[in-house]
């Protein structure tokens, strides 16, 4: 554990009146670029065994290893491209925004890497439609790199010109969902897709296709300077490197702060949020909803990628932490979380599109006041016979709602036990509802 | 050949196959909704999911259990896989989507057509619960027109998206496209642009639901009163497989029979809802000279002498048969014998077919494979007339060429066979002008009829059995649906008797007869057998 100072962020100061946006010569006078120099100058292989060593997991929510994924190409199958990331639509989740508000230069430059470590023809920045300010930020800053030959060159010792794109999505949270986002990247619905073939085989336009986070792709430049070792310094042996948290909720100080993996979210409110406003911690969401909630007594818990295990929760997610107080409503908590899943629900596999509306359904009927004994045990079922259960539908979707329902009634079971009552003590006024 | 257990029962398949597939072709029923053999997989209904063990590829003896639900529809079969559709994970599933599928659907059977060859009810009894525990409000979804013979009821629907896939990779058209998002969604089509390509009725058929039903069909029959009955298309020269399926003598519909080489799963909307003709518009008396009508005996015996005195009076070669390639082929093997042995020099003539345009030709717009063809020839019998005329061989010709004969008086009488659907009558009227001794066999009147010297009624395709030859050469026999119309009968046994032949006229014996006289291809050609439609149901008492 050795955190000494902001890497993603050592740009972007605390004090929002210093912050500004970094453009090319700023970029380049702060050190930028020189890690994209040193890679031209190294092996591809090299760059990818590098990654491996780093240890660098996927900052999008699923954890998987960067660099392992970057292995699953298939030798000798061109043209490959490159899908960034950056439809972050998970609640609580702004970390992506933050960064790129201020300093799209390092995505570009991670880009710019990756592309060469894998020999990329094409990369495709997947925005997420709301963020027109950033896309417009992205948009000018490609065309500075273009300027400057970060991109439209050919990797060194091949053929391959390396591109890069903004595209910009239409605000849908599927999309970012990985297939989902490449189905939306080739015009069609952002339905996602069943594997195999997995993207790395037949991705985008059929073709073999890496998707990183842009957090993910912005460490990279840091890893190239400093080396693999450098890098596990930070963080604990399965999660090494530094992380974007995003703060927000009941803290006095809501925002983007950076740190090393494995601190404790105490540590993350009370040193970097300004503790928790308005009232006592009593429940948080580690990072983004579909990762479910951490209870009163998990105030301590270390996030990294191995919460899930450690504190029944489905994983770290996205590191956006929403903190709750003791005033917090869970119930009308829980019924918004499930709005935005049946909201958001691509309505593709039939568990998902009909499970997530039922609970809203249900959920809404409980916080109105007519919730009956049966419907917890309900609720319980739909978390296992719709997402619970391994494989019943194609995507995550349904088990990010199973998770969020099913940890928030585990955890506190009494505050929707309290809500239910049965037809016949509600009366006249419950009767009428069903 | 790799074999597969499945529920304890082996099963064997033959090359690359998804396990669904490979249970379906081996009559292993695993549910299913999105899942269609003609079209492409997507997984989505989920209510095929199944646990499954495969050897490992190290050790066979081992077997590796697949820790998750599999989809069958879209994971390929494996030599040596063990499938458990039945096992407390898969049932649990298939309960609970039938479950989620029923929370929104109106449960209207009584007043859907769908009831009765419904997926949705089928696996509700067999998969499902008795029981709802859905207590909010169900979703309302409206119904909408979508096109000229297909009505949506939203509402009932199940998102399968077979029939927005169908109009994707089959017709190429993709009129319907799923809008919105979640449980919000529906299939529509977008405006100003209706589900009307050639081949819209199959959407009907692919929907495992009451969702898209036929407008041409809509309330007026119970589907469990009907009996299909495997035919052979009477209107284009593809032979595409069908069935027709009636009641009480009565056609309602026409489906589609799978035939991998010709039709695959799908027929044009021009063979679905053509058949209107056997019902409307027909001639059942039997006229002599425009006015008096006569019994049948009477009727061959004045046909016979028609030909005779024409042969007696002008000579051999003075009458001609024209024959339609709407006949099947023993009919008109029959009926050219029957005038040959009259006179040896009879012509035979073929009322040509109508031919509209091209071949239409579809196509996956992504693979560019072939996926239907609506023939430009619309009869069904082409080939099998000309091969008729051709195994008679002596005098023949065109209908065109029969105009000059006929002008030049050398001719004496002629029995013709119409068309039973309108279309190439002005041809042949044309040709025959000035002709007295006309005798005209005809399922519907027509000006050809109004002024022949005999007018004898005859049955149509679905009346009567017998062989169609497509375009490419390929023999198909087809079955009799519904009996004939009263005071019709068919050609073949016209000519039957006439050839003074014993018994009731069958197609088998015209068949035999052909084979033993010199066409042998027809001699073992047999009636497909009347299937039984899949009992999806195992019942149990309850």
């Amino acid at each position: 554990m050795a955190y000494a100072g902001p890497v993603l962020l050592k740009r972007i100061p605390d004090d929002p009146a210093q912050r500004k946006l970094y453009r090319y010569a700023d970029y380049i006078a702060t050190g930028g670029y020189a890690s994209l120099k040193k890679v031209l100058a190294m092996l591809p292989e090299d760059v990818i065994k590098l990654v491996v060593d780093s240890g660098l997991r996927g900052r999008g929510g699923a954890g998987f290893p960067c660099g392992t994924k970057w292995t699953f190409l298939p030798k000798d199958l061109f043209p490959r491209y490159l899908a960034v990331n950056f439809d972050e639509s998970e609640p609580g989740t702004f970390k992506d925004r933050y960064l790129i508000d201020h300093d799209p230069h390092i995505l570009l430059e991670g880009i710019a890497i990756a592309a060469f470590a894998n020999k990329i023809s094409t990369s495709y920045i997947y925005i997420r439609g709301e963020y027109h300010h950033e896309a417009k930020l992205l948009e000018a800053a490609l065309a500075e790199a273009y300027e400057h030959g970060i991109f439209g060159q050919k990797h060194p010792g091949t053929d391959i010109v390396s591109h890069c794109y903004v595209h910009r999505g239409a605000g849908a949270y599927i999309c970012g969902e990985e297939t989902g986002l490449l189905e939306s990247l080739e015009g069609k619905r952002g339905w996602p897709r069943i594997k195999p073939p997995f993207p790395a085989v037949a991705g985008a336009f059929a073709k073999p296709t890496i998707i990183n986070n842009v957090e993910t792709l912005a460490c990279l430049p840091a890893i190239v300077e400093h080396g693999a070792a450098w890098f596990k310094t930070m963080g604990t042996p399965s999660s090494s490197g530094p992380k974007l948290f995003g703060v927000s909720g009941h803290v006095n100080k809501p925002g983007v702060f950076e740190e090393e993996l494995g601190i404790k979210m105490s540590t993350l409110i009370e040193k970097y949020a300004g503790g928790v406003k308005g009232g006592k911690y009593r429940a948080a969401i580690p990072g983004g909803v579909s990762m479910g909630v951490l209870g009163t007594d998990q105030y301590n818990a270390e996030l990294d990628f191995d919460i899930g295990r450690k504190y029944n929760v489905l994983g770290l997610g996205t590191a956006g932490v929403i903190v709750m107080n003791d005033k917090t409503d869970l119930v009308v908590m829980l019924r918004n979380i499930v709005r935005f899943f049946a909201h958001e629900s691509c309505g593709q596999c039939t568990p998902c599109r009909e499970g997530t509306a039922w609970m809203h359904k249900i959920l809404n009927r409980i916080v109105d006041g007519f919730g009956q004994p049966q419907d917890f045990d309900m609720l319980a079922e739909l978390c296992l016979t719709m997402g619970a259960m391994p494989g019943t539908t194609i995507c995550g979707l349904a088990d990010g709602a199973n998770w969020a329902v099913k940890t928030f009634l585990q955890k506190f079971p009494e505050d929707f036990k309290s809500r239910l009552k049965s037809r016949q003590v509600q009366g006249v006024a419950g009767a009428g509802v069903a | 050949m790799p074999t597969m257990e499945v529920d304890g029962k082996k099963i064997t398949f033959e090359g690359k196959k998804m396990i669904l597939q490979a249970c379906l072709d081996a009559g292993v029923e695993l549910p299913h909704y999105c899942y269609h053999s003609g079209l492409s997989v997507v997984a989505s209904c989920r209510i095929c999911l199944v646990e499954a063990e495969h050897p490992n590829p190290k050790d066979p003896t081992q077997m590796i259990k697949i820790p998750k639900l599999i989809p069958s529809c879209q994971t390929p079969a494996m030599d040596g896989m063990k499938v458990y559709s039945k096992s407390p994970k898969a049932a649990a599933n298939q309960k609970a989507v039938m479950e989620f599928l029923l929370i929104n659907h109106p449960l209207d059977c009584p007043v859907c057509d769908q009831a009765g060859e419904c997926s949705l009810q089928d696996y509700s009894y067999k998969y499902g619960r008795a029981e709802s525990r859905f207590e909010e409000d169900k979703a309302k979804k409206p119904k909408k027109d979508i096109g000229p013979h297909v009505l949506l009821y939203s509402d009932r629907c199940i998102m399968c998206t077979r029939c927005v896939r169908f109009t994707h990779e089959i017709s190429g058209t993709g009129e319907l496209a799923v809008f919105g998002r979640g449980h919000k969604e529906e299939i529509n089509v977008f405006q100003g642009r209706p589900l009307d390509n050639p081949l819209s009725g199959n959407v009907v058929d692919i929907c495992p639901v009451g969702a898209l039903l036929d407008k041409d069909m809509l309330f007026t029959q119970r589907v469990w009163f009907l009996k299909s009955t495997p035919s052979i298309s009477p209107f284009s020269s593809g032979g595409e497989n069908i069935f027709i399926e009636h009641n009480q003598g009565r056609i309602y519909r026409i489906k589609p029979r799978f035939n991998a080489e010709i039709n695959k799963w799908w027929i044009s909307d021009e063979i679905r809802y053509g058949w209107k003709f056997v019902h409307e518009n027909r001639l059942s008396k039997l006229v002599v000279g425009g006015r008096e009508e006569i019994a049948w005996e009477t009727a061959e015996a004045h046909l016979d002498g028609m030909m005779r005195k024409a042969v007696a009076e002008k000579g051999p070669g003075s009458t001609a048969l024209v024959l339609s390639a709407f006949d099947t082929t023993e009919e008109m093997y029959l009926a050219a014998k029957w005038i040959r042995s009259i006179d040896r020099q009879a012509w035979l003539v073929l009322n040509p077919p109508r031919v509209e345009g091209t071949d239409q030709t579809f196509k996956n717009p992504v693979t560019g494979a072939v996926t239907y063809v609506i023939r430009a020839e619309k009869a069904p019998n082409r080939r099998g007339a000309e091969k008729i005329i051709s195994h008679f061989s002596g005098n023949t010709c065109e209908l065109s060429d029969l105009a000059a004969k006929v002008a030049g008086g050398a001719f004496g009488a002629a029995a013709v066979v119409l068309d039973p659907v309108p279309g190439t009558d002005r041809a042949v009227e044309t040709a025959l002008t000035g002709l007295e001794n006309l005798a005209v066999l005809s399922s519907r009147p027509t000006a050809t009829t109004g002024r022949a010297a005999l007018t004898l009624p005859v049955c149509t395709w679905a009346e009567k059995s017998g062989v169609f030859e497509n375009y490419a050469g390929r023999i198909q026999a087809f079955d009799r649906a519904i009996e004939p119309l009263e005071n019709t009968r068919c050609s073949g046994a016209i000519f039957w008797s006439l050839l003074g032949e014993s018994g009731t006229y069958r197609s088998q014996d015209g068949r035999i007869m052909m084979g033993r006289e010199g066409l042998p291809d027809y001699a073992g050609v047999t009636v497909p057998k009347r299937e039984k439609k899949i009992q999806l149901m195992e019942f149990s008492p309850l």
